[in-house]
């Protein structure tokens, strides 16, 4: 039985380059979950901090919340965004705070970019820098030519994921990338690395995100039908950050979403057959592809078959990354993909609204980590 | 095609050797200084023998290549002119681990995985790279 519930999400204003503060557009974002769930500041009291800045106590003292407890996940991008949810789950079992928040921001157009992350890593950048082995378009990019070639599977495949996220954008206000899209234009996108094009990779953006989790009984009682937390669970691989794109691993092709999907699913009580549809961190396409594989929405191999237009696409038997996701709507790791999720179960979709909307996975990506949440109906 | 020029950085302890060893045209990786094992990449203490010490020991010139990529836009700050294209050698004496490097000469739009490589060093004024080329 789920014990707690996102009450609340809240998006910044977003784009390619938004020339606010961060720490302004984090606050906004906070603001908007805060009064989406019908609460108000000094309602919150415990606090997930997702990215360094603003500290809790700083964004504490802007909402006029309390600080009773304020836990950081050790996880990083979609992995520390989605498991931030297992956190305040725990924060609020262990009767430390009532109602928490989950918060995070990001400026893609910094100096650097979002590469530069990697260039801070020492090994990184003395063993892959010096090579070109830079960005994370390049990582994955070999991980598709090794899945192409494992699997015996056509990059052309790629083609309907990106299709298929376009599609969901256009049904999608504020989405970055809305232009309607033909298969032709897909294939005259420039190749960044081969054999990903430039429609196979995330969008740069700015903008701060939030969700508020409270306790099931609380949720009950405020502005919107609760979101149930049904299961988080959290999976991690062997590698270090530094070393999980280029090294050795018995399976190179996982990255922890096995692990965190089987703890999610048991603790909801499901399998991955009884989920209605998903939201996958899309870094890239073959990262999505990667995940649902190891969530068990398709076998080893299949996943980038499995993933065509009609049946991942609006209208599709299984929707995927229902706003266009990180390729086509935003790029806040893991976090667009909650705050889309919890909109869709509560039937707030207008057009993109998905038909059966009882049970949602978010799969999200963190490098050497994954997280799944499961988010269901309350029934 | 051409092969990217970005110095590493040389005043760190934990990754220097290996570009100390690549300007005397060797390649070596780091290893468990009791029991010979590989780290790579390294991190500060080895789990086999804890008071073991880092020892960089040569490995072989060969490998095979696990996958690749013809970058065709520049990610680095400076220093890249796409297209090259990168390789993940397996080197031929190493269990569990590969080395990123750039593959060189006319031939290399016919590489594939499980092609076979060898060094092929690109030196530059600050630093020499251990680039591959296609083996015949």
């Amino acid at each position: 039985m789920a014990s707690v519930a996102i009450v609340g999400v809240g998006e910044s204003e977003w784009g390619r380059s938004v020339d606010r503060p961060l720490d302004e557009l984090i606050l906004d974002a906070c603001r908007l979950a805060i009064a989406d769930a019908g609460l108000q500041g000094h309602d919150i009291d415990g606090f997930v901090p997702c990215t360094p800045h603003p500290a809790a106590d700083e964004l504490a003292a802007s909402l006029g919340a309390k600080r009773s407890f304020t836990v950081k996940p050790g996880l990083e991008a979609g992995a520390g965004t989605v498991g931030a949810a297992l956190l305040a789950e725990m924060m609020i079992e262990k009767g430390l705070a009532k109602n928490v928040l989950v918060y995070f921001g990001y400026k893609g157009s910094k100096p650097g970019g979002p590469y530069s992350y990697h260039a801070e890593d020492p090994v990184k950048a003395a063993f892959e820098m010096p090579f070109g082995w830079y960005g994370q378009p390049v990582y994955f990019a070999m991980w598709a030519q090794r899945y192409c070639h494992d699997y015996n599977v056509d990059p052309a495949t790629f083609a309907d994921i990106a299709l298929s996220a376009r599609a969901w954008a256009q049904l999608t206000p504020g989405a970055q990338k809305a232009k309607p899209l033909t298969r032709d234009g897909y294939f005259e996108a420039p190749m960044v690395a081969t054999p990903m094009r430039t429609l196979d990779c995330c969008l740069i953006s700015d903008g701060g995100a939030a969700y508020v989790i409270s306790s099931v009984e609380q949720a009950r009682d405020l502005a919107k039908a609760p979101v149930l937390v049904g299961g988080v669970g959290v999976g991690s691989t062997e590698m270090t950050m530094g070393s999980i794109f280029s090294q050795n691993r018995p399976d190179p092709l996982r990255f922890g979403a096995l692990e965190s999907s089987a703890m999610a699913y048991a603790k909801a009580g499901i399998s991955a057959k009884d989920v209605d549809f998903a939201q996958i961190y899309d870094c890239f396409s073959i990262s999505m592809v990667l995940q649902l594989e190891e969530m068990g929405f398709a076998e080893r191999g299949a996943g980038a078959a499995f993933c065509s237009l009609d049946r991942i696409g609006p209208g599709g038997s299984f929707p995927i990354n229902t706003n266009g996701g990180h390729l086509c709507y935003s790029y806040l790791p893991g976090m667009n993909h909650v705050v889309e999720a919890v909109r869709q179960v509560r039937g707030e979709r207008g057009d993109a609204q998905v038909s059966r909307k009882s049970v949602c996975a978010i799969g999200g990506l963190g490098g050497n980590d994954h997280a799944t949440l499961v988010l269901t109906e309350d029934r | 095609m051409s092969v990217p020029n970005f110095p590493p950085p040389r005043d760190i302890d934990l990754t220097n050797p290996f570009w100390e060893a690549t300007d005397q045209g060797e390649l070596r990786l780091p290893a468990c200084s009791v029991c010979g094992a590989f780290q790579w990449y390294p991190v500060p203490g080895f789990a086999c023998h804890p008071e073991a010490t880092r020892h960089w020991r040569e490995v072989a010139h060969t490998g095979t290549v696990f996958t690749f990529s013809k970058v065709e836009r520049a990610f680095l700050p400076f220093g890249s002119e796409p297209p090259y294209t990168l390789i993940l050698v397996a080197l031929d004496d190493v269990d569990n681990a590969r080395l990123v490097t750039v593959l060189v000469g006319d031939d290399q739009d016919s590489v594939a995985i499980g092609s076979r490589v060898e060094l092929s060093p690109t030196v530059f004024e600050t630093h020499t790279l251990p680039t591959f080329r296609l083996s015949a």
